[in-house]
Order: structure tokens, then sequence, then C-alpha cells
């Protein structure tokens, strides 16, 4: 609702006005903001007191695990959020592109090496990976990153040392593996004629707009940015969380751990477990540290590969920004070489 | 309406998400959800989204994208979207916080687990003083269960140990177990370990789920209807509150 007069009101104290009731809205958001969390602390603070609300047991277990896989990947989220923010933002235009290869397959195996200095898991990956392609990088070679550096990031390398130092060539064969599949995926998309067919709708188009938009302070680019990657970002990961703990509730544990000995049976019940669970990488060597005496070195490392990439909670954030056909070939392509990978090192190692 | 509320929505969910989250973290019960290892790294990240989210509201930039009006399924699918997630959101901040319960204990192989198999060592505990018995956990004992089941050995050593109640398949009026999650990384790794109890029509004072105080000695086990060779018989079972770190690490 606006006060002003309409018609009478000339340009020029248009212009005048203009400033403070922009500052004065701003002021008035703020505090709507501000009220609003107030009100929700303060319903929480209320609601945790009740005690127990006669919510059966199947039923509050899947909410405590749909909220857990939510608490866990949350702040891998807004980390990722965060970075993206300062790769749009705040770095020079041309910084990243600057020092690349020219060769595609050189330019992708640096690519996939950016994960080294990144601390975010996958599902931090994704808006990053949105960052890069506004950034110009091809559709590909934002594949590539997306692959490689949730598992080389050095918080995932670090917490599988911590879970299985260099036993069993578990975490050399995860880094590695990890980095396979990522250059060889990125090159298998690059064959596709035309990149951005792979992008939804909503996502190519706000690469078409590109950084043409409206002039914005950096700071007002900064929060647009938070506010849009979270519209994309918050309600695939709620989801995600709760199909994963619906399924959880659903399918006994023991299922898949009986397979567990079999070299063939127990990769295919590890990409399972991993596909379920949807933990983010950089905690998920902590995950399978329980299942390492049931389970061979090979079907760990298949589990460390497979799920860092596909699960359910990151197929419902990555289909904000691929079409549901190429997150199929990319589900397919994935679980078909992990499996080899942990083959590869039941059998041999 | 429709678009403002689709661009919206994100930072009203992650508003919701972060509060709970400090708030978890303000009465210390974020611990049921994650590993305390993160719990530092988790608050920092959700203060942080905190300001980020409000000062976004505040500032309200401007709407770059045309809007395009949903039609047909992408509409559905669309609102079946907000409605899942403002639900999620809705018990976010509704749903008392809780532990997983039995129900989840024992669909995940309560007996079989092998949770810190290593964390006791039998010949080293073999002539162990009663002060370091005392501090024994329900995962403590049981890996020792796994390494020997010899009556002797458990003879000389009280048990006092706290957990909740998971009901047996084998001898539901006579046996339960008395359980606890162990946790490696967030409540959904939760590895279930348990002790068998005998207590014949322990139904009559006790509800599953209900956390409990156990003291007692390992003997061989009464009951013809479940093939475990030792069961904790117990000498004082007292109701208690629920541990303030409900998970083993």
């Amino acid at each position: 609702m606006t006060t002003t007069l309409p018609a009478s009101v000339d340009d020029h104290d248009h212009q005048h006005d203009h400033r403070p009731r922009r500052s004065r809205n701003r002021l008035l958001w703020l505090a709507i903001g501000t009220i609003g969390v107030g009100a929700i602390f303060a319903l929480r603070a209320f609601t945790g007191e009740l005690g127990a609300v006669g919510v059966p047991g199947l039923t509050a277990d899947l909410l405590t695990l749909a909220t857990s896989v939510i608490i866990e990947s949350l702040p891998f989220v807004v980390l990722g959020v965060l970075l993206s923010i300062v790769v749009q933002a705040w770095i020079p235009e041309d910084l990243l592109m600057r020092y690349l290869p020219k060769t595609p397959v050189l330019r992708r195996a640096a690519i996939s090496l950016f994960g080294i200095a990144l601390p975010v898991c996958e599902c931090g990956n994704v808006p990053l990976a949105r960052g890069l392609i506004l950034k110009g990088f091809s559709v590909p070679e934002s594949m590539t990153f997306l692959l490689a550096a949730p598992i080389i990031n050095p918080i995932t390398i670090v917490t599988t040392h911590q879970a299985f130092g260099f036993e069993d060539g578990i975490l050399v064969g995860r880094i590695l593996g990890g980095l396979a599949i990522a250059n060889i995926v990125g090159w298998l998309f690059s064959l596709h004629p035309q990149p951005n067919a792979m992008l939804t709708g909503r996502f190519a188009q706000q690469c078409a707009v590109g950084s043409h938009g409206p002039r914005q302070s950096r700071t007002e680019k900064s929060l647009d940015i938070f506010m849009r990657e979270s519209s994309v970002l918050m309600p695939a990961v709620f989801i995600g969380s709760l199909i994963a703990g619906a399924i959880q509730v659903a399918v006994p544990r023991d299922v898949l751990v009986t397979l567990g000995s079999n070299p063939l049976w127990s990769i295919l019940a590890m990409m399972l477990l991993a596909f379920v669970i949807s933990v983010c990488s950089s905690v998920d060597a902590f995950f399978i540290l329980p299942f390492a005496s049931t389970f061979m070195p090979g079907s760990i490392v298949t589990f460390l590969v497979f799920g860092p990439i596909i699960d359910i909670k990151m197929l419902a954030i990555m289909r904000t920004t691929f079409t549901a056909k190429v997150l199929l070939q990319l589900s397919l392509v994935v679980a078909l070489m992990s499996a080899f990978i942990g083959l590869v090192i039941n059998y041999v190692v | 309406m429709w678009s403002n509320l689709q661009r919206w929505w994100g930072v009203i969910l992650i508003l919701v998400a972060v509060s709970a989250t400090v708030w978890l973290g303000a009465t210390q019960q974020l611990v049921l959800y994650i590993h305390p290892r993160y719990v530092v790294f988790t608050v920092v990240m959700a203060a942080l989204a905190l300001v980020m989210g409000v000062l976004s509201l505040a500032i309200r930039p401007a709407n770059t994208e045309e809007a395009v009006a949903p039609r047909g399924w992408s509409r559905v699918v669309g609102g079946v979207a907000l409605l899942l997630s403002g639900a999620v959101a809705l018990s976010l901040v509704l749903v008392p916080p809780t532990t997983l319960s039995s129900a989840t204990a024992s669909q995940r192989d309560i007996v079989g687990s092998t949770v810190g198999s290593d964390s006791q060592n039998a010949d080293e505990v073999e002539n162990a003083d009663d002060e370091l018995i005392a501090s024994f956990t329900v995962v403590d004992w049981s890996s020792l269960l796994r390494q020997t089941s010899d009556p002797s050995f458990y003879s000389n050593k009280t048990a006092d140990v706290v957990g909740f109640i998971t009901a047996s398949e084998d001898d539901p009026a006579n046996i339960f177990y008395l359980s606890r999650f162990t946790v490696t990384c967030c409540a959904v790794d939760a590895q279930p370990t348990g002790l068998a109890v005998y207590a014949p029509d322990w139904a009559n004072d006790f509800e599953v789920d209900a956390w409990l105080e156990i003291t007692g000695s390992f003997e061989v086990n009464p009951s013809s209807r479940s093939d475990l060779p030792l069961v904790l018989v117990p000498e004082t079972m007292t109701v208690v509150e629920r541990p303030s770190e409900p998970y083993l690490y």
C-alpha cells in the first residue's frame, strides 16, 4: 500500500522521495524478518517443552531420521551457498578462466582438482556448480567439478583417513576412483551436441539472463544469490530428507547387511545403502565405519565413491539444475563405474 | 502471490531450519541428531544463514527473473513440493525433539550388531577393579559377551547399566533388551546394541522404550525359548530420565 498521491506528484519530488522510502521499507522488512524469527524461536521453545505428543514409534523415528539428515547437511548447504556467492559476486570475472588449460581434457582434469581447495560436500557443491555455469563454465566442465569435488575435498579426505587410515587401499581407491569417474563422465557428456539442453528450463533461462540484470551493489547481489539458491535448494533438501527417512524406516537394515560378505552382492547392497541414507561425503566415512568388519574393502570404496554422487537427497537437489534424462544417464554411468572399481578392489586386494 | 511465495519459500524454509538448529544447540539437544564433533560447525553455519536470511528479507533484491506462471503438471508438482517441504518445516518447529526408539532398534539387528566390538578386551577385564567395571556401558558388556560366555568370568562382576527397553522376539514375556544406540556420524547411522535382561513379566511394570538403570549380574540363561547363553539377571531395576546424551559414541 502506498500513501503518496499518484497524479499530483511531479517527477522532481518523486526522485527525492525514492531513497528514504526504500530504506524505510528495508527497516520495515528487517523488523518483520526479526520478529518472524523471534516467533519461530518462541514457538519452538514452547513446543519443545511439551514432551512426547503421542506420535507412534516408527513415525517419530521417520521424523527423527529426516531431521537428522537435514541438520547434518544444512551447514554444508550454507557453506556451499556462501562459496557460490564468493565465486559469483566477489572474485574477478575471469580469474578462474585465465589460468585453465585450453585443451578440453586437460581443462576438465584441472577442474576436477578444484575441490582440493573447497571444503564442501555434495549438497553444497550444487550451488557452487551452478555458480560456475553462470560464470561461463560449460555444462560438462561443471559436472566434472560437481562429481569430483565432494570426494577430494579436504574434509572428506581427512575424515576418510581418520576412519580407515591407509588400510586396504580404501582412501586411495576413493580418491582415484572419484577423479576417474568425474573425468570420464565429463568427457561423455562433452559429446552431447547441445550442452545447454541438459539444463532445466528455469536454470537455462537464468543462465541466458546472466549478469545483465539490473545494477546491484555487491551486497545486494550476494543476498540475491542467497535468496535464489535457498529457494531452489531448500525444498529439495527437505523433501529428499523426508524420503530418505521414510525408506530407512521401511527397509530393515539387516536385509542389506546380510548381503555383506559376497563380493558381488555386497557391492550392490552398498550402493543401495549409499543411495538410501543420503549423508554428506564429509561425514560418510564415519557412517560406514561400523560396517567395515561386515563388508569387503572394495564394497566400502563403492559406497564412498557412489554415495557422494548419487543418492536420494542429491538427485532431488541436482534435479533443480539438470533434466531428469541427464540424471538417469548419470546415475547409470556412475553406478556401473563405481561397481567396477569396487569389484577390482574386492578381487585384487 | 504464487511467484512471490516461490521466490521466498526457500528463505522461509532455511530460516525455520536454522532457527530450529540454533534452538537445539542452545538447549544442548543437537546431540540427539548429530555426533558432538559437528556441533560447533553446525551452529556457526546456522547462525550465518540466520543473519543472511533476515538481511535478504530486508534488502529484498529486485526480481531479475521474468515470472513464468506455472501451468498444468508443473503447477501440481510445485504445489506438492510446497506442501511436503512445508510439512517437514512444521515438524521441525512443532514436534518435540526425541531420540530414535525401540522400533528402529529392533529393525537394525540388535543382537548381531558388532558395534564397539573391541571396546573392551576380555583378557584385560579379567581382573579389573570394581570402579572400572561400574563404568561399563551396554556396549562394553555386549562386547565382552561376544568374546566369552564363560559364566565364571562374570561371577564376581556386578553390572550397573542404563538403557531403554526393546522387546525380545524369542521370549517376549521374560526377556527384554536393555539397549543403546551408538552413533559415529549422525542419528542416521545409529547402531543399536542390547543386553538381554531376564525379568519375568517385565511388561507389567515397565513399558517398551522406557529408560531403566539396572544393577545385576550375568548368569546362565534360565529361559528355554531363547538360545542366548548368558543373560543379565537384575537385582534392582529403576526407571530413570532419558540421559542428556542418549547415544554412545
